[in-house]
Parts: C-alpha cells; sequence; structure tokens
C-alpha cells in the first residue's frame, strides 16, 4: 500500500507541477466566463442594441391592413430609436404588378432592400401565405423576421377587429398578459426554477464528468507509454508488482482528475452564487457525484492501463481506444434527450451500461432530484462489481503487455495474456 | 577460492532450480539450475538469445517461470526480497524529464527507503561516480555515459545484498568501466552478491569467481574460471625447441604434435602430465620455450557450443 502511494505521488506531483497543467487547469473557467460575457452582450446587443436602419418594400394584395401595418410599425420606431424600419409601401393595383414584384425580389438580391414583404390577398379571413423576400445575407437575420412577423400579425388583428366594429382598447384590455412561471415543488421548498438552468445544471455535472473520467484516463494511456517507451518499467517493475504500478497510477491521476474537477466546480459554484444561484445544487449531488466519478474513473483507467501497456506509441494505442472513447460520445449527445425525459425506458437503458452509467446517471439525478434510489443504488452496484473485474483482467494484460515491445497485440493475444499464470 | 568453502545452501544468495520458460512455441530457458554462492560475483554468459535475460527476469520476479523454483536470499521469489535486490535491466531508461535528485528519491522511497536515509544515501552515490554537480539536473540533459552510471547508482543506492545486473558493462567507455569493476569488486568484498550477465567473455573472464555458461536456454557448463579451465587445459602444450624433434610423436603420452610456424603444438592423452613432458623433452633437445595452453572461456565457449549444436 505504501508503494502504491509512492507511484501515486510522483504521478500527481509530476504532472500537477507543469506549466502546461496549471495553464489548462486555470484556462477554462477564466475562457468559460470570457466566452459566457462575450455571448451576454451579442445577445444583449442583437435584441435592444443599436442597429442600422432596415428598409423594407411592402405589397399589400389584400389593400385592407397597410394603414394598420403602417401604425404597427411607426409604435416600433417611435419606441425604438436606434433599431428604426423603414417602410416604403407600394399600392397592389397599379399596372405591371407582376413586373413590379419581380424588380423589388431583384432589388432585395442586389441588397439595395433589406426584405420585400408581400401580404397575401385572402390575409384577413386567414387564408394563403404572406411572404418576407430576404436575400441570402439576411437571411439568418431571425431578428427582423420576428419583428415584421409580429406587426404584421398585430396589423392584421387589429383590421379584423375594426371589420367588426370592436373598440381597440377594448381588445387591448381583453388580451392582456398572463403571467406563467415554472416553480419546483419536489425539492425542499418551492424554489422558481428557469428552463434555462434546468437543462444546463445536469450538462455540467454531465462536462465535469466527461472531462474528469475520459480526459484524465487518457493521462493513463500517455503515462505507461512514456514508461514503456523511456524503457524505465522494468526498473520500476525490480521494485514494485505491476499491479502496484498500475494501482499507483490510477489513484494517482484520480486524484489529477478530481484537482481539475475541484477547481473547475468551485469556479463555477462561485459564478453561481455571485448571480444569486449559490442554491441551484443540492450537496447530496456532490456525493453522488464522487461516488460515480471514483467508479467510472477505476473503470476507464484500468482498461486503458491494459491498453496502453500493449501498444508502443500513442497511434497504436488510439486505435485501439477508439471503440471505448466512441462510448462517451453517446452521452454527449443523448444529454438534451435524456434530460427532458429521465425517466423514460432509453435513460434507464443506457443507465447500466457500465462505461455509460456514472455519466448517464449523473445526468439524470442532476435533472430529477428524487430520482428512484432503487436506480442508483442498482447502478453504483453495478459499477462496483464491474470495477473489480474489469481490474483483474487489466492488470493480467498490464503485466505481460509492459515487457513487450514490437508489434501490438490483437484481440485475441490479449485474451490469451488474461489467462497467464 | 577457498573461502567459501564446503557447498551449504544458506550461503547461497540465488539457486535456480529446474526452471524452464516458454514464449509460444519458443523455449528460452531449459531446465536451468544454478547456485550463486553469496558474497561473489558470479557471471551468465552466453550469445544473445541464450536466455540470460529471461533468466533474470525470473529472478527479478518481472515474469513466471512455466517450472521450476527460484529461492533469493533464502525466499521464494517475489516477497520482501525486493528490498534486497538492486536489479539493473539490460534495457536501460529513467524518466527523461525527471531531475536525478529526484529520481533516485522515488526509486529509492520504492524499494523501501526513507527520507532520512535517501538524503544521504544520495549526495554519498552521485559524488562517488562523479555526479555530485548535476543532482539538480533533469535526465535529458545528461550524456549517455552519466545517465549509464546514473542508472547504476539507482539500481545500488537502497544498498542491496544481492545485485543482478544484464550486460552492465554495454555502452560504457573504458574510464566508467573500470569504476562500475572497482565498485562491484567493493561490494563483493563487503559480502555482497553480484550477478551480471554479459556476451563479452573476457571482461567476465577478469571479474568472476564463477560462471555459468548458457546457450539456447540450457546450461553448458558452470563452475569457478578455475575448475572450468581444468577441465579444458593441459591437453595442449606449445614448445619452441632446437634440435631434431622426430621423437616427439613416439613419446607415449603424446596424441599428436603439429607445427605451428616455429612452434609445435603438442596434444597429450587424457590424464597425461605436462611435467612429464617437459622432463622427457629436456633430456633429448633444447627447450627454448614451455607454455601449458590455458583455454580462453572465449574458446571453450566456442567448443561447447558448437559440441551443442551438434
Amino acid at each position: 500500500m505504501d508503494k502504491i502511494l509512492k507511484v501515486a505521488q510522483r504521478e500527481y506531483l509530476e504532472t500537477v507541477k507543469t506549466k502546461v497543467f496549471i495553464l489548462s487547469v486555470l484556462f477554462m473557467p477564466i475562457f468559460m466566463v470570457v466566452l459566457m460575457f462575450i455571448m451576454g452582450q451579442v445577445q444583449k446587443s442583437a435584441l435592444t442594441g443599436p442597429r442600422p436602419a432596415k428598409e423594407i418594400a411592402v405589397t399589400d394584395l389584400s389593400n385592407e391592413v397597410s394603414e394598420e401595418l403602417r401604425r404597427a410599425f411607426d409604435r416600433h420606431n417611435a419606441s425604438n430609436p436606434q433599431r428604426q424600419i423603414i417602410l416604403t409601401m407600394y399600392d397592389a393595383d397599379r399596372p405591371g404588378l407582376d413586373a413590379h414584384m419581380d424588380e423589388m425580389k431583384d432589388k432585395v438580391r442586389r441588397d439595395e432592400l433589406d426584405g420585400y414583404l408581400v401580404i397575401a390577398r385572402d390575409v384577413i379571413k386567414g387564408e394563403g401565405t404572406s411572404n418576407l423576400y430576404m436575400s441570402a445575407r439576411n437571411v439568418t437575420d431571425f431578428q427582423l423576421f420576428s419583428e415584421v412577423q409580429r406587426f404584421v400579425y398585430d396589423a392584421v388583428v387589429n383590421t379584423r377587429i375594426k371589420l367588426h366594429d370592436l373598440s381597440p382598447e377594448l381588445i387591448a384590455e381583453l388580451r392582456r398578459g398572463v403571467r406563467l412561471e415554472q416553480v419546483d415543488v419536489s425539492a425542499k421548498g418551492e424554489k422558481k426554477r428557469e428552463t434555462m438552468i434546468v437543462l444546463m445544471v445536469p450538462f455540467f455535472f454531465l462536462f465535469l464528468m466527461f472531462v474528469g473520467v475520459s480526459g484524465t484516463s487518457q493521462g493513463m494511456l500517455t503515462s505507461v507509454i512514456e514508461e514503456k517507451n523511456s524503457r524505465v518499467m522494468e526498473v520500476l517493475l525490480s521494485a514494485l508488482s505491476p499491479f502496484q504500478l498500475m494501482a499507483g497510477k490510477i489513484v494517482g491521476l484520480a486524484a489529477i482528475g478530481l484537482t481539475v474537477i475541484g477547481v473547475w466546480a468551485l469556479a463555477a459554484y462561485g459564478a453561481a452564487a455571485s448571480g444569486g444561484m449559490g442554491d441551484i445544487v443540492s450537496p447530496g449531488i456532490l456525493g453522488y457525484f464522487i461516488v460515480y466519478y471514483v467508479l467510472g474513473f477505476l473503470l476507464m483507467a484500468s482498461m486503458l492501463a491494459a491498453i496502453g501497456s500493449a501498444c508502443n506509441t500513442l497511434r497504436e494505442a488510439q486505435t485501439l481506444t477508439g471503440p471505448v472513447m466512441m462510448m462517451f460520445v453517446v452521452p454527449m449527445v443523448a444529454w438534451f434527450y435524456i434530460v427532458q425525459r429521465p425517466e423514460e425506458p432509453v435513460a434507464v437503458a443506457l443507465s447500466f451500461i457500465p462505461p455509460l452509467t456514472p455519466m448517464i446517471m449523473i445526468l439524470r439525478i442532476a435533472a430529477v432530484p428524487d430520482l428512484s434510489r432503487l436506480q442508483i443504488f442498482a447502478s453504483i452496484l453495478l459499477l462496483a462489481v464491474s470495477v473489480p473485474v474489469v481490474m483483474w483482467a487489466s492488470a493480467k494484460i498490464f503485466r505481460t503487455g509492459v515487457l513487450m515491445y514490437g508489434k501490438p497485440p490483437s484481440l485475441r493475444e490479449l485474451l490469451r495474456w488474461m489467462r497467464y499464470k | 577460492m577457498s573461502h567459501w568453502g564446503p557447498r551449504d545452501t544458506t550461503m547461497d544468495a540465488l539457486v535456480i532450480e529446474n526452471v524452464s520458460k516458454s514464449f509460444g512455441a519458443v523455449r528460452a530457458v531449459d531446465d536451468l539450475s544454478v547456485r550463486v554462492p553469496a558474497g561473489s560475483i558470479y557471471g551468465f554468459l552466453g550469445p544473445n538469445g541464450a536466455g540470460k535475460t529471461t533468466t533474470l527476469r525470473m529472478v527479478m520476479d518481472i515474469i513466471c517461470p512455466d517450472s521450476g523454483r527460484i529461492q533469493i536470499l533464502s525466499e521464494t521469489s517475489g516477497g520482501q526480497s525486493k528490498s534486497k535486490v538492486g536489479y539493473m535491466p539490460e534495457e536501460r531508461g529513467l524518466y527523461r524529464k525527471m531531475k536525478v535528485r529526484a529520481i533516485l528519491s522515488y526509486l529509492g522511497a520504492i524499494k523501501g527507503m526513507g527520507r532520512g536515509e535517501l538524503a544521504l544515501e544520495i549526495p554519498k552515490w552521485l559524488d562517488a561516480v562523479g555526479l555530485g554537480e548535476w543532482a539538480d539536473k533533469t535526465v535529458e540533459g545528461l550524456s549517455r555515459g552519466m545517465q549509464q552510471k546514473l542508472q547504476f547508482v539507482a539500481t545500488a543506492i537502497n544498498d542491496p545484498d544481492i545485485l543482478i545486473l544484464d550486460e552492465p558493462f554495454a555502452g560504457l567507455d573504458p574510464v566508467n568501466l573500470d569504476l562500475l569493476k572497482e565498485i562491484m569488486l567493493r561490494m563483493r568484498d563487503e559480502g555482497k552478491t553480484v550477478v551480471l550477465s554479459t556476451h563479452v567473455m573476457d571482461q567476465a573472464e577478469r571479474l568472476c569467481d564463477f560462471i555459468l555458461l548458457i546457450n539456447k536456454g540450457k546450461k553448458v557448463i558452470d563452475g569457478t574460471l578455475d575448475q572450468i579451465r581444468s577441465r579444458y587445459d593441459s591437453d595442449v602444450v606449445s614448445v619452441e625447441l632446437e634440435g631434431d624433434t622426430s621423437f616427439i610423436t613416439d613419446l607415449p603420452i603424446v596424441k599428436s604434435a603439429t607445427r605451428a610456424g616455429r612452434r609445435l603444438e603438442i596434444a597429450l592423452n587424457e590424464n597425461a602430465d605436462t611435467q612429464e613432458l617437459l622432463q622427457a623433452l629436456a633430456g633429448r633437445a633444447r627447450v627454448r620455450a614451455f607454455e601449458v595452453k590455458v583455454p580462453s572461456l572465449h574458446e571453450i565457449f566456442v567448443d561447447l557450443a558448437g559440441e551443442n549444436d551438434g
């Protein structure tokens, strides 16, 4: 045990002391904060910030909504002096209408106009489709599209109201908004949950688990291959048993992973707390996180130790680790689905595939605060049983692999190594 | 060489009994038995691929024998004895990015040395091999020769009772070679045991108390250098004579005589005494030179390995 800790200590210190490690650990939270700040600013300026005036031409084929449309745009321009939309109305009864419409579309194409709106003939009856023609350059300007959409809708509804001889004031009164907020009653006390945060917290935990397990266990591959390449392996094996060496490396790397996760989690907590959301994560989930992390890491790291021991270069190793790493893509791709349907059979089934278990389970626990205890304990039990089995097999491969140089072994050879005394 | 006295198994630092190891269809070590007396320098000699490294790895419990028994320092190998053994593998290697002092601390620590002990031993050893000023440099900054010396220090830092050195002379310049031999002899004099493998016969001839010749995984011969030689010497005498030499082939003890330049190589019958030949010659001719040919290990080895190939 003492020797295992000595190996772990070296593994930990030799990694943590490097500048690359320190920079990459610190860089990530700083990068995230800067990225979030920039994205927030961009989004804010896209929604309400200043924008060059947009020019839109309109042909109202119904000949009925022009007046209300003009009013809707005027209201917008009055309250958004920095986001003007200049409207030019064209008569739908003019001769050569088709040629005129083609000319307008050409102007849009040549970027002389930002948009050309054609209101359907039977828009009041709710039939036909109105079109907003935009050039390819502007077609992703959802902001402009949604503004125009809103104004057309308002104009059509207001015209209908007038046609029915109703008072627009009465209608405005009747249409006054209703506030709806989601309230979470499952946790202690009632608290408001914003949809975005409900989605992002599980993702954050998934991300930490992903980096912690897959990122750090990659370190196992590098470390074993380095020792093989520098031929220090046999020197070590004269003082240590292969199992002690492997176990020491696993412990050391697990500690490195926990360090990285700890720093990032603290940074995230600090950011959340400063935003008044310090309580969005319950302490219970941290306990589960550590349990799943440790078990998941042991599983991955022992598999990668075995693979690393059998290879001489990272390239060789990567072909063998490819299928293993593919497993990690599954939760990353499926997270959105699972967070929204955390208790459906797909999520439950994925929870019981050992390499996936830690990531899927932490995702579900973060999404559903009162997830079935039975499932949680069953999944932990499954991991607790798989870990010793995988470690045993890996240790067998490891002790043969570390002294093998030359061609990387086939899967059948790896299985044979397991049976060696 | 009488100080080893009669064979007593408690005096053996290393016992290998009927050990075999195969890799697939290749029989790397075949029913090998050796006893290494404590306090000796024992050389495992043989050509490349003879099974030396495999044997030493089995001694170190890095690989397991298929059959047979290995006992090191009166313990079955694999036990706590590892901290009493220093092993230098044929494939040398150290962590390239680590500092000299740090690497010795680490290797010492996993061999069970305490902090205080390390603080004392590391500077002592580094000074002994002339690496004192390099303690805080990284390994990759050292020259090849320095790395070799550092590797040896890493092997011996824990003051082991037995040193297992696989090809210790490979890649050393003459100065460092002598330094290494000196340290080995000193350790032997302190009562420690040194087991080394080499394919350079004349190195072993000058250094080893005992020798094992191994070829294709099998023992060819073992014993002290004198014992091995005594089985092969005394058969050939090289002489330079003045006068008629035709009488020689008629002597009853002589098997044959062949001329080699000015000299005559006389092969004697089994159990014949070389002194008897000298007396016979002195009476009949003028003896200018008389030399009992001692076969070198090299010759013995080539001879035996050839026979084995048969």
